[in-house]
């Protein structure tokens, strides 16, 4: 069964109408993860734009076909581990454990008690989407916001032009734990990230496994809702997210990258980078290269 | 407004849904000759809008948001995108 069959057979476990922006691809990441888990799930979404959105429910009302839970910003991971040990002591391990969550629950507030939970190998699906920023609030800075973009709190202006700072690697830091599974991946490409949630939730039963996909937000970033994939899609060409995954202590790209665009095409392909200077895209070029050949290097190995 | 609907057992009220479909401003319309069938625009629509039903991939219009990106990413573009004419 290829994946188109199994998404078009499988039962959609989120509230048909939730409040998620037009194109946003945490609307479809979040849907695609519950539709390939099915209905054995327990999920956790922590505040956050999906979580605003109303798959948790609202006023006594239910967001989801199956149990979810709302934690706080910060104890995500720690929280799953608890529901994940009950789960086990009553004899339940076929029962997935998914947390879904921002970029902000997971790099930001949420580290501790993920990092933990990864070094205790608790048996549990985390899954990252990447919008790299507060975007519920009003797209305010995060962790893995790229340097150079505009936030509300980096704003383009004399004293600073968006954000100072490269983004920390969640990803790469993931997997440096002893965890079961780590890998990257982007809605654009379909069919790896379905397989790789798929290996994901196999390996959740014995450890811990970690997944980080890029998930491109139309109203912070700035650019037409249909576009939502195009961009995913140069993010991946351009080297700005590779894809690539981890598994019995060995690293795999996934998506090789023969011919990568420049990240140029990446950049100006969305209203938040528009202030870019030519050096800047030429610092931004340089770090995507480095992070292609680092993970190069992993996987040769 | 939000249709209460008692799909799950576990809320009280039943299931919290939003009428998405008043944000459309325009309308995706499957060109039924151009199309191959291969199912790019069921796999990237972010509210599962794309349904598969007797061999056929149809578009449906309750919750559609109108983002476009299922015309954007057909490979025969199949699909237009026009403009609502006031109401469902």
């Amino acid at each position: 069964m290829n994946y188109i069959e199994k998404l078009r057979t499988s039962e959609d476990m989120v509230t048909p109408g939730m409040s998620a922006c037009q194109g946003c691809c945490g609307e479809l990441v979040l849907r695609r993860i519950l539709q390939i888990s099915g209905k054995n799930t327990i999920v956790c979404v922590p505040p956050g734009c999906m979580s605003g959105a109303g798959v948790v429910g609202w006023d006594y009302q239910t967001g989801m076909k199956i149990p979810v839970h709302i934690p706080l910003l910060t104890n995500t991971a720690s929280f799953l581990s608890g529901v994940s040990q009950m789960y086990q002591r009553k004899g339940r391990g076929d029962v997935n454990m998914i947390a879904v969550a921002g970029d902000g629950a997971t790099a930001d507030g949420g580290f501790q008690s993920l990092s933990g939970a990864a070094e205790r190998n608790e048996k549990m699906l985390y899954v990252c989407y990447d919008n790299e920023g507060y975007m519920n609030t009003g797209f305010q800075r995060s962790s893995t916001t790229t340097k150079g973009s505009r936030t509300s709190t980096t704003p383009i202006g004399e004293a600073i032009n968006g954000k100072q700072q490269p983004s920390k690697y969640v990803a790469l830091i993931m997997s440096m734990h002893a965890l079961q599974y780590c890998a990257t991946a982007s809605p654009s490409h379909m069919q790896d990230m379905v397989a790789k949630v798929e290996r994901g939730l196999a390996e959740s039963k014995k450890g811990f496994a970690f997944i980080h996909v890029i998930a491109p937000c139309p109203t912070g970033w700035s650019f037409e809702p249909d576009m939502s994939i195009q961009i995913a899609k140069k993010a991946v060409a351009s080297n700005m997210f590779p894809l690539w995954e981890k598994y019995n202590g060995n690293y795999y790209i996934t998506v090789e990258n023969k011919k990568p665009i420049p990240v140029k095409e990446f950049l100006q392909s969305m209203g938040k980078y528009k202030s870019l200077t030519d050096d800047d895209i030429a610092q931004i070029q340089k770090e995507a290269d480095t992070k292609y050949e680092t993970l190069k290097k992993l996987a040769s190995e | 407004m939000s249709k209460r609907v008692h799909i799950s057992p576990l809320a009280n009220e039943g299931m919290y849904i939003l009428d998405t479909a008043s944000w459309r401003t325009e309308r995706p319309v499957m060109n039924k000759e151009k199309c191959i069938e291969c199912g790019l625009c069921l796999t990237y629509c972010p509210v599962n809008a794309i349904i598969f039903d007797e061999n056929k991939y149809k578009i449906t219009y309750n919750y559609c948001k109108g983002c476009g990106i299922c015309a954007v990413e057909c490979p025969k573009k199949a699909i237009d995108m026009v403009p609502e004419g006031g109401g469902k």
